[in-house]
């Protein structure tokens, strides 16, 4: 469970983040959606680590994350798939996943062996550079890379971007089914907002820094005035 | 004369300027001395007055800034007839310097490039001096300067070519490898280039009659001479500074600038990058070489080894320590190569350190290098950019 | 046989080789500084230099010779991580002039610190092996028990450097901290402790290196020693490609081999016009290196 209170994020003079609270709950999803610039990406990056609010807290599991280094916040379980997915192009896929299980305390074979039979295409093409992989196998590549080190929380930012709705929607079938049968935390970041109201639990809206809704995602998709504000169309 | 001024009228002004230089340099060939003094100050003021109307520095940069040439130069020369001709030996050979610093600053601050290159262009230019003074003796010596200028424009172009593709650290390591290769090509050719010993002009330069009939029959033709060669090269560096504060400012240094700071920005607008890139090359070594022709007249002599790798490190820490970029860091990179020597000597002598030992020889050196260290590290605008920081902080304060 | 083993070809050759390993040693170590750091180390010459004194000098009267060069080693791995951590993390992120600059700087204080302590006289490092060439039916074949000794040394190093990068857990964690820092961290990466480590590990092969040259009873220890090799080095660094370990390695070698013809059969001034002129052609067909992978590698 990460409990987030009064966090606020500033870049210079922009306010990016202002007295952000929100929860989220363990084996739940929760969605946090948003226009671009709402601070949605700034909120995953302050989690991790990679950048430090003005104020504010953060506490995982009775660890306080504020003030923490990007790579003792990951020790910690927290798996962050950065925007852009941040997959290695020079290295081959599976020196990507080495990667990510490097400060994992799981032997490795077995480590890969499990991501590749989640995800069969990097099984596939193990050897090959990153680079020539096509949008939707990076993003199962980042999310393996993640996952390998058994994190107990999964931020993802965007991670339909750029993807066909195929694609996608076999993107999300996948984040359900292994948020239920890992018991993780999963926080996932979309500017699609129906695309990531079908599978979230919980849902947070940020506008211009701010929570402007906190509630159960069945709420959310229910209330008209709400979507029609700050989500557009949402089918 | 302000009245004149403010009406606005740069003709006006400069037909002031140019009568007054007119006759200060009739009646400076009476030995009237003091006559000439008051002369020269009368240009100074004419010049001042110019540049304290803001309208005209504004609407007419050019003209300002050849009026404020004429002033400087005008103090400077004023100012060697009092100097000993150590003095003037000095300011002679930094002056000098401070056309190669210039080249070179613009080089790295208007285009972003790094040279390591620059003693070669150095080289080049004093070498085409000796080399065609030595066979031609006979012209005269502002052509054989522009020679030499033209020799070092050409070697620019040819190491500015390939230079144009290469980023940072691969064009240091190819300016790098040409300064080291240099000293093998002058040493390849040592019929021509005189080798270690070097070529020695075979007229030395000599101040027209006029000016000796200045002084009195004691002073020295020491004296006289180097008063010359200093009015010679204060000339020169007022002409070459002046060219380069007009090409920072024209459209060829903006779209310098451009290739510097956002390669795809400069793309767009339509500036060629190889183009920009080259031409900044070929400007930083007719500068250089332009400086190290001055060597060879001052000197009287050309010694190949002085064009070494250690020089251009030389340039290149003076060029930072001054300020990148800056026209003042150039001239202030000057003045410290020609008194580097001196100060710490002094310095040495003071401290009570061995005169003789290791580590006065090092010391050169150790100062040199910490200091480039610590500027790039603290003050990485150098001397001119630190004080231009101080000076806008005053005047945010002072409100002015 | 021995007639074609000590002609001249082969002797141009090999002795071209003994020096192309050491030229490929020094890129090697300027590539592993660019890779994990991405600054060019212009005192990549004058800090192994500093640590060879530290090593070889300071102890000599009470040690041997291989105590001495381990000291060596450890004091420029220690030399490599002082210097990235009280000099090089400013760096970062800067424009590319300034690293240049600083480092040209340290170099220039490297030289004259250790000229003031310890003079420019040439030093004698006395070692086990022998300079003086083997004798093939009556003539010299380009080989001696110390050039051989540099050229194993060299190749063990060399291998020792690919398979770390390769091979090892820590070199994919150094090549990651290089490629991609933000993601790496998120990965749990001690990015700063590996780019600490990048000098440290470029650092200790320059010692290595630098140690053999100041070994070589023609040249000796003086603070200058490694001047023109790392000029050398780096053009060979810089025809492979500064991010190609095996480009710099393969330039270094073909660079020493091809320079030991032209000194040979033209005269010692042509070696660093050909050089030059090597790097220039190089650079135009291939501007960042021929062994580089990268394609546009755009500012």
């Amino acid at each position: 469970m990460i409990a987030v209170d009064e966090l606020s994020v500033s870049y210079g003079a922009v306010h990016a983040l202002r007295d952000v609270s929100l929860r989220a709950e363990t084996g739940l999803i929760t969605a946090v959606l948003g226009a671009n610039g709402a601070g949605k990406t700034t909120l995953l990056r302050t989690i991790s680590g990679l950048k430090a609010p003005a104020s504010g807290t953060i506490t995982f599991n009775e660890h306080s994350l504020v003030r923490e280094r990007p790579e003792n916040i990951a020790r910690l379980g927290v798996g962050h798939v950065p925007e852009g997915r941040g997959v290695i192009s020079e290295f081959t896929v599976e020196e990507n996943l080495r990667l990510g299980a490097m400060m994992a305390k799981v032997n490795l074979s077995d480590g890969l062996e499990e991501q590749y039979q989640r995800f069969p295409v990097l099984g596939e093409r193990r050897k090959q550079h990153a680079a020539k992989l096509s949008g939707g196998e990076r993003q199962m590549l980042a999310m393996a890379r993640a996952l390998i080190a058994r994190p107990t929380l999964l931020l993802l930012d965007e991670p339909s971007l750029g993807l066909a709705p195929q694609v996608t929607s076999q993107l999300m079938h996948t984040i359900q089914d292994l948020c239920a049968s890992k018991n993780l935390t999963v926080i996932l970041v979309e500017q699609n907002a129906s695309t990531a109201l079908r599978i979230a639990d919980h849902a947070v809206i940020l506008y211009l820094g701010r929570v402007v809704a906190n509630d159960a995602a069945a709420t959310i998709v229910a209330d008209e005035d709400l979507r029609q504000h700050y989500l557009g169309k949402v089918e | 004369m302000a009245w004149l001024v403010a009406r606005g009228r740069p003709t006006t002004t400069a037909g002031l300027l140019v009568v007054a230089v007119v006759i200060t340099s009739l009646v400076t060939s009476s030995p009237r001395d003091d006559v000439a003094v008051s002369l020269a100050f009368a240009v100074a003021i004419v010049g001042v007055s110019t540049l304290t109307v803001r309208g005209l520095r504004d609407a007419h940069p050019v003209f300002a800034r050849a009026a404020l040439t004429v002033v400087v130069l005008d103090a400077a020369l004023f100012a060697t007839y009092f100097f000993s001709s150590i003095t003037n030996f000095n300011l002679a050979i930094g002056a000098a310097m401070s056309i190669t610093l210039l080249g070179l600053s613009f080089l790295t601050g208007a285009s972003g490039q790094i040279s390591l290159g620059n003693s070669a262009f150095m080289g080049v230019g004093a070498l085409s001096v000796a080399i065609w003074a030595n066979h031609h003796s006979s012209t005269p010596m502002a052509v054989t300067l522009l020679i030499a200028v033209a020799c070092g424009t050409l070697v620019g172009l040819l190491l500015g070519l390939p230079a144009t593709r290469l980023r940072g650290p691969y064009l240091a390591g190819m300016t790098l490898a040409f300064a080291v290769a240099f000293t093998a090509i002058v040493n390849s050719f040592t019929s021509w280039t005189g080798g270690d010993a070097g070529l020695q002009l075979p007229t030395a330069v000599t101040p027209p009659h006029w000016l000796s009939s200045f002084f009195n029959a004691q002073t020295s033709l020491l004296t006289v001479n180097t008063m010359w060669l200093a009015d010679i090269t204060i000339v020169v560096t007022g002409v070459a500074f002046f060219f380069m504060a007009n090409l920072f400012a024209s459209r060829t240094g903006r779209a310098m600038r451009l290739v510097r700071d956002n390669e795809v920005a400069a793309e767009l607008v339509g500036v060629s990058l190889p183009r920009a890139r080259v031409i900044a090359f070929m400007v930083s070594s007719a500068y250089a070489a332009l400086g190290g022709g001055l060597w060879t007249l001052i000197n009287n002599s050309v010694q190949p080894p002085t064009f070494s790798l250690a020089l251009s490190i030389t340039i290149l820490s003076l060029v930072v320590i001054g300020g990148i970029g800056t026209i003042s860091g150039a001239l202030i990179g000057g003045v410290i190569y020609a008194y580097s020597n001196n100060v710490i000597s002094w310095f040495t002598q003071h401290t009570g350190i061995n005169q003789q030992g290791n580590l006065a020889s090092q010391l050169p050196g150790i100062i040199f290098g910490g200091l480039l260290i610590l500027t790039m590290l603290f003050a990485p605008m150098g001397i001119a950019g630190a004080v231009r920081r101080l000076w806008a902080r005053r005047r945010v304060q002072t409100g002015a | 046989m021995d007639a074609f083993l000590t002609s001249r070809i082969i002797s141009d050759i090999l002795g071209g080789l003994t020096n192309g390993v050491i030229y490929g040693l020094v890129a090697l170590s300027l590539v592993l500084v660019w890779r994990s750091t991405g600054i060019l180390n212009f005192a990549q010459g004058a800090m192994p230099m500093i640590a060879t004194y530290l090593g070889m000098v300071v102890f000599a009267h009470r040690l041997g010779y291989w105590p001495l060069v381990v000291i060596s080693i450890v004091a420029g791995f220690g030399v490599g991580g002082v210097t990235e951590r009280v000099l090089v993390r400013h760096l970062y992120g800067k424009p590319e002039i300034n690293p240049i600059v600083v480092m040209v700087g340290f170099l220039i204080v490297l030289e004259g610190v250790a000229a003031a302590i310890w003079s420019t006289t040439p030093r004698g490092i006395p070692n086990p092996f022998s300079p003086i060439d083997w004798q093939l039916g009556g003539k010299p074949l380009a080989l001696s028990p110390f050039s051989v000794y540099e050229i194993v040394t060299a190749l063990v190093v060399m291998t020792g450097v690919a398979v770390l990068f390769r091979f090892t857990r820590l070199g994919l964690q150094l090549r990651a901290s290089a490629l991609a820092p933000e993601v790496s961290r998120l990965l749990g990466v001690r990015v700063s402790r590996m780019l600490t480590l990048g000098w440290v590990l470029s650092t200790g092969v320059g010692t290595i290196c630098t140690v053999l040259v100041a070994s070589n009873f023609f040249t000796g220890l003086t603070p200058q020693v490694m001047d023109g090799i790392f000029a050398f080095g780096f053009i060979a660094a810089a025809v492979g490609g500064l991010d190609s370990p095996v480009g710099a390695i393969v330039a270094g070698v073909s660079i020493g081999i091809v320079l030991q013809f032209v000194g040979d059969f033209v005269n010692s001034n042509a070696i660093i016009i050909t050089a030059l002129i090597i790097l220039i052609v190089s650079l135009m067909v291939r501007p960042n290196g021929l062994f580089t992978k990268s394609t546009a590698r755009r500012v």
